[in-house]
């Protein structure tokens, strides 16, 4: 009997120790032929180098260009990123003191793209992927010395997305006229990647980057969050377009304090705002100009919108134009804390022409106060409007024409691939 | 069923055929911390008699009927115990303790009755104890009604249980505090403890829990606040089987038609998965984009499991079973004897309102602003099942002279969640978001124990004891899985849209987490007794050794797609994965599988630890005892990992330790009968990194979405300890002890945020850190008051001042964000040490109608749950007040079943954490209510 009892137990020991194992997990082969690697770029890049256009360079994981070195890159030469999420993403940083000499032409620009591209030598697109293709390798992340408005007005901050082990992902500084080389005809194809939760690189992510640095005709496709994104900093950036990005196109935080001049967003199925932007983040103030936009909207997309005004932005507006936008696609003021820089005159807004809208679309919200936590809307305790007599809607009216043309000059985009597929 | 019904059967049937009793006991030492071999036992008036063994135990077969025993020793006071009941089948334990007679010529004899003497008993340990120790017999862990080590640890002063699991004990957390199984090292279950978590040990497998608050040489030296001693049931002197049955109600939590539960595997109810929750893919499959390989991408997609939302299902009540059996049978002069004991938990929560992970910050531009603005809010439902089953079984073997015990442990453990969560986010993104989230971790521990224990020399004054332990222990979280959605309402309907939006919310994702751990623990103690300054003294020397390896391991998937307009799944998970939305190379759209997986997650780690030690217990006067000793450590750690920047290490020696840690405990007995004591101590101790802090891992969590950065360069940091105890035991179990202690701490490690880096971690070594504080503790019968006589009222408080200093980082962090009218103190409070901790109850025990009942309260001060990080304000445990009422009845002739009744939590408390900040109202962290519970069980003994 004690026998038995003891057996009870030992069968049912037994049974816990068993885990079932599945054997359905076999391999499923994957095979392709890998793209022939000509020449790799992997790690740290110490010294000065200059990849030449006479190979498809690939870039494996993290490179990061560091110790004060440049990294010369001759006009025509594609670079294709291995795929890889989080930690394994392929992305090109230029570290603060480090500078990047991409100085392609309109007929030889220079092009970042995924592995899965089929786009050769010589060539300027490839025919198998779409604006849609996105999130295949990382981006390109040029960091400076330049002041950046850090929250406790820190002066050094860690970019998204590199954890704060790498110190090659800081940026920022005192140096506003700091220098961190050249970018001149670049497309960004088919990139943003996961970094972390909600968090995926931006086609360019300019931080901390100083006025003698030059950007300047910049195509970004396909990208997974911003097309283009600048913390801080101080560069000027003109010739912009962003094609097809999944959040916002342009994205200007912790007080950039240049000048954005002939750029254009082109929203894309799934696209949010045309324009993000975000004030300063700690007491240093510092003001954008945005001049001579142009946002593209479409119906398709479920948060399509012209522009957001966040979090005590602060800024000029002007020379925007916008078109094709759903009927209640808006911009908007996010909270009192913006619209009392409306009022103060920190942001201002100048020659908006809109086609198919008019006034209407500038808006005014209020921030939640009480009761937020709930999923109870109702009790809700919000802000007051406080532009009043007139409205902002209103006052909107002073700046809003209707038309058909205006903002940016697009004919300074024909050298680019959303050119080459019909899509200004 | 059947086949515990005939367990049941059989057991009733083999009743009824001897007809004697037993009486069964320790005779202890009163003189050392120690038991005394072969005592007399003698029945007075006969000549039936025996004596203690070894190990100072002793057993006598007895007719039934009413007996005094008389224990001498030669050189001790003799000692008799009146009115000992002994019943047919019954084993009635009389533990006594015996005192020198130093000096004293005539004989003297102590006359006590039973009763008195088993309540006695229960303190003797603790009284004679050369450390500073707590004991909780198994007798008052059923009394508080406890079904775990965990919640029946608390009682004890001094210590406070974190999240239902995991031991503080003088306000020090899983890096200060060391939980150990029959004296070795067992593997930590929580890819991110130290230590062990204690919920998981049923009461059922106990013989009692020890909490030693003082370091001596024979201890391990990386513990600060305390060791809790999980010490596992002992070979019962006779034939013995119990079986017990439970069942708990909470009318929040069951019979809910909402409870949330996510898909099922066929075991699941046996604590593990079948398999259904395995990843589907080879480790060694490549996952290629669609872009390259799309037929490829499909297939793959395809074996995964579609199911990744909560579902709705009516919720169970709680119910847990339990058996044991034991004998020890004669074989010639020598004993055998076995025990194995079972035990099944099914546990199940339903929380409809649970807030968690909110995030408030304190107004930046504005340092005027007092109030805290809220980043985040998120609050949803949660539904958990917990299935918890351990199995013991040993053998222990006698001798005359020796003892041999072999002991295996089993605890399997399967935790199913489901949750929903709405969370709104107003600062760093401003959107709207459903998460459905499910959960299955399964943990399981396999615990051997060899070990053997012998007294040597003609005059038996050498004891050799030695253990040897292996443990391996799992954790595997199973395919964990997330599916944001972000939730856009209309403004002019209110008509909600749900998308899929990685940039915004999140990418759907699902993940794998396997931590392995192995330990080999040895141990080998020698005691010499000898006579030092004409009294008896101990020198006592031995070592040990500990060898641990872990191996964790992430996969991570996660599910985005292609041209496809997620909007039409009206925000149902399943329909992500369902047939016709996997990804379809011929359209090339619809959502597919990516692999996310990156090396700096996993890491793979060992650590040894070689000891020595050599202590001398000796006394210098009548009145003074005292133990001095030293401890040596060797402490090597040896890691291999590597970091996202590619930086490898393989088997590298990050640490590698040699220390002395010199101890001293001084009792001072103020009166003969020695039941006034101070007790003065001091002891060197350490605190080490664990496997994951000194390592390159950079580790990112989905769920409090924070990277963990490893800290290969972490030193372990030194603590000096000291304590004073002032004790007084009185008659029925009256006590009273003074305690304060004071600790201060070299270079201590701490969780610190990385000022540019928002949301990640690193441990460090920060500025040294003081931790101070005094303990009281009162029992005491009330039959001072007439008529009172089974009442007795038990308190203990504890008052624990901590001071850290800041990292550079947090101070600036924090300078940078006081408000107007703040200022900075130089030192914060120790994360997890509340400033109070405080247990009151009253027992009511009858042993003549068998009724016993308790009222309990417990509670704790508040206590820093998260150090602030710059502009996010601190967050802050606030008091739970637990009131808790037993009441039992024991019933039969032979009082050998016991039927009891417990409610958890009278005062309906919430348990709530809260952001503070200077000036500023609460802001809510989390909070949910862990409803009212009714539990009633039985059980029966054979």
């Amino acid at each position: 009997m004690k026998k038995f009892f003891l057996s009870c137990i030992a069968i049912t020991a037994t049974i816990l120790f068993v885990s079932c194992s599945s054997d359905d997990n076999d391999i499923i082969a994957v095979d392709d032929d890998p793209t022939p690697v000509n020449a790799e770029l992997k790690g740290q890049i110490t010294e000065d180098f200059t990849l030449t256009n006479d190979v498809i360079w690939t870039l494996d994981g993290r490179v990061t260009v560091t110790n004060g070195a440049t990294l010369t890159i001759d006009p025509g030469t594609i670079i294709k990123a291995n795929p890889g999420q989080e930690a394994d993403a392929s992305v090109l940083i230029i570290a603060r003191n480090a500078k990047i000499e991409a100085n392609g032409t309109a007929s030889e620009p220079i092009i970042f793209t995924s592995t899965a591209d089929n786009i050769e030598l010589g060539q300027t697109a490839g025919t198998n992927l779409t604006e849609n293709d996105r999130g295949l390798w990382g981006g390109l992340i040029v960091l400076g010395n330049a002041r950046a408005s850090l929250s406790g007005d820190a002066t050094e901050n860690q970019i998204e997305g590199i954890p704060a082990s790498d110190s090659n992902g800081l940026y920022g500084g005192t140096n506003n006229a700091d220098d961190s080389g050249t970018l001149n005809y670049i497309s960004i194809r088919h990139g943003g990647t996961l970094i972390g939760e909600g968090n995926e690189i931006n086609g360019l992510t300019l931080g901390g980057v100083g006025s003698a640095t030059t950007v300047t005709n910049i195509e970004v496709v396909g990208n997974v969050d911003d097309g283009i994104e600048w913390f801080g900093g101080s560069v000027n950036s003109s010739n912009l377009l962003v094609w097809s990005q999944g959040d916002d196109g342009l994205d200007i935080d912790e007080a950039y304090s240049g000048t954005i001049s002939n750029a254009a967003v082109i929203l894309g199925d799934i696209s949010d705002h045309g324009m993000e932007i975000d004030g300063p983040a700690g007491s240093l103030e510092g003001r954008f100009t945005l001049d001579g936009i142009s946002l593209f909207g479409n119906t398709i997309t479920e948060n399509g919108e012209y522009a957001d005004l966040r979090d005590n932005a602060m800024g000029t507006l002007r020379n925007i134009y916008a078109e094709g936008f759903k009927e209640s696609a808006d911009v908007e003021l996010d909270n009192n804390g913006v619209s009392q820089n409306f009022l103060d005159g920190k942001i201002v807004f100048q020659n908006w022409v809109l086609n198919g809208a008019d006034n209407s679309v500038f808006v005014e919200k209020v921030g939640c106060l009480e009761n937020c936590d709930d999923d109870n809307d109702d009790n809700d305790v919000l802000e007051e409007l406080i532009i009043s007599n007139p409205s902002f809607t209103e006052r909107a009216a002073n700046w809003t024409t209707t038309g058909s043309t205006g903002g940016a000059n697009m004919s300074v985009f024909s050298w680019t691939f959303a050119s080459s597929k019909g899509a200004l | 069923m059947k086949n515990t019904l005939l367990v049941v059967l059989l057991f009733l049937s083999q009743f009824a055929f001897s007809q004697t009793g037993t009486v069964t006991g320790t005779v202890n030492d009163g003189e050392y911390n120690d038991v005394l071999p072969f005592a007399n036992i003698i029945v007075k008036g006969t000549q039936t008699g025996t004596t203690s063994d070894f190990e100072g135990k002793y057993t006598l077969e007895l007719k039934p009927g009413t007996y005094t025993l008389a224990y001498s020793f030669v050189g001790y006071q003799s000692k008799e115990i009146t009115d000992i009941i002994i019943s047919e089948n019954e084993s009635t334990a009389i533990d006594v303790t015996l005192q020198a007679s130093a000096g004293q010529l005539d004989e003297v004899i102590i006359t006590t009755t039973a009763r008195k003497n088993t309540e006695a008993a229960v303190l003797s340990l603790q009284k004679n104890s050369i450390n500073l120790m707590d004991g909780l017999s198994l007798e008052s862990i059923k009394k508080s009604g406890a079904s775990s080590v965990a919640s029946a640890v608390k009682n004890v002063p001094g210590v406070s249980i974190q999240g239902g699991k995991f031991v503080y004990v003088r306000g020090l957390g899983d890096r200060y505090t060391k939980s150990i199984l029959n004296g070795v090292d067992v593997p930590g279950l929580d890819p991110d403890r130290n230590t062990l978590q204690l919920d998981i040990f049923p009461s059922q497998i106990l013989e009692n829990v020890l909490v030693i608050k003082s370091a001596t040489a024979d201890q391990p030296a990386d513990f600060t606040g305390g060791v809790v001693d999980i010490v596992t049931k002992d070979i019962p002197s006779r034939e013995e089987y119990s079986l017990s049955i439970g069942a708990s109600y909470n009318s929040d939590f069951h019979f809910k038609d909402n409870y949330l539960v996510s898909d099922k595997s066929n075991t699941d109810f046996l604590g593990f998965d079948d398999g259904t929750r395995e990843n589907p893919l080879s480790p060694l499959q490549e996952v290629p984009l669609p872009q390259q390989n799309g037929e490829v991408v499909e297939a793959i997609t395809q074996r995964f499991n579609p199911i990744l939302a909560a579902q709705r299902e009516k919720s169970l009540m709680d119910f847990k079973l339990s058996a044991t059996a034991g004998n020890q049978y004669e074989i010639g002069d020598n004993k055998l004897g076995f025990l194995a004991s079972l035990s099944y938990k099914n546990e199940t929560t339903y929380f409809d309102e649970y807030v968690d992970g909110q995030i408030y910050r304190k107004d930046e531009t504005d340092k005027s602003n007092f109030e805290l603005l809220a980043d985040r809010t998120q609050n949803g439902e949660v539904g958990n099942n917990n299935v918890l089953i351990s199995g013991l079984a040993g053998l222990s073997f006698k001798t005359e002279r020796s003892k041999y015990r072999f002991n295996v442990l089993h605890i399997q453990n399967g935790e199913s969640e489901a949750s929903i969560f709405r969370q709104s986010n107003f600062i760093i993104s401003s959107n709207q978001v459903k998460k459905d989230n499910l959960i299955y971790t399964e943990r399981a521990i396999t615990n051997g124990l060899l070990s053997g224990k012998h007294s040597l020399g003609s005059e038996n004054d050498w004891t050799v004891e030695w253990k040897l332990s292996p443990t391996i222990a799992r954790i595997d979280d199973k395919d964990f899985r997330v599916t944001p959605f972000r939730v856009t309402t209309n403004s002019q309907t209110g008509e909600e849209t749900y998308t899929i939006e990685p940039s915004e919310s999140g990418v759907p994702s699902r993940f794998y987490r396997n931590l392995e751990e192995i330990n080999l623990a040895g141990k080998l103690d020698i005691v010499k007794t000898h006579s030092l300054f004409g009294y008896d003294a101990k020198v006592k020397f031995g070592g040990a050794y500990t060898y641990k390896q872990r191996d964790f391991e992430v996969i991570k998937f996660s599910i985005p797609f292609l041209n496809f307009p997620s909007a039409s799944l009206g925000g149902d998970p399943n329909l992500l994965l369902a047939d016709e939305n996997v990804y379809d190379p011929a359209t090339n759209s619809g959502f597919y599988i990516r692999q996310d997986s990156n090396d700096s997650d996993s890491y793979d780690s060992e650590v040894s630890v070689a000891a020595g030690y050599l202590s001398e217990e000796f006394k210098v006067t009548n009145w003074f005892n005292a133990i001095l000793g030293v401890r040596f450590e060797k402490f090597d750690l040896i890691y291999t990992g590597e970091n996202q920047n590619g930086t490898q290490l393989i088997d590298a020696t990050v640490l590698d330790k040699s220390d002395f840690f010199p101890s001293a405990n001084l009792i001072f007995d103020l009166n003969e009968d020695g039941d006034e004591k101070i007790r003065a101590s001091y002891a060197r101790t350490t605190a080490r990194p664990s496997f994951k802090e000194a390592s390159l891992a950079e580790i990112f969590d989905p769920i409090s979405s924070t990277t963990f950065i490893g800290n290969i360069n972490l030193q372990p940091s030194y603590i000096n300890n000291f304590d004073l105890r002032f004790e007084k035991y009185g008659e029925n179990s009256d006590f009273f002890a003074l305690s304060g202690f004071y600790k201060s701490f070299n270079d201590p490690i701490e969780l610190s945020f990385i000022r540019r880096a928002y949301g990640q971690y690193t441990p460090l070594n920060l500025g040294d850190a003081n931790v101070f504080g005094g303990e009281i503790e009162v029992r005491k019968n009330l039959g001072f008051i007439d008529g009172l006589q089974d009442l007795s009222f038990n308190a203990n408080f504890s008052l624990i001042e901590s001071q850290q200093e800041y990292s550079d980082d947090e101070r600036e962090g924090r300078l940078d964000n006081l408000r107007e009218g703040e200022t900075l103190d130089d030192t914060r409070q120790l994360q997890g040490q509340s400033p109070y901790l405080i247990n009151v109850g009253l027992n009511y025990d009858n042993e003549d109608t068998g009724w016993q009942g308790g009222l309990f309260y417990n509670t704790q001060g508040k206590t820093l749950q998260i150090v602030g990080a710059g502009d996010v304000a601190d967050v802050y445990t606030l008091p739970f007040h637990n009131v808790k009422l037993n009441i039992s009845k024991t019933l039969g002739e032979n009082k050998n079943s016991t039927i009891s009744l417990q409610f958890e939590n009278l005062l309906d408390d919430d348990v709530e954490s809260v952001y503070q900040s200077f000036g500023a109202e609460d802001q809510i962290y989390s909070k949910w209510n862990p409803g009212q519970e009714i539990s009633l069980s039985y059980s029966i003994r054979f």
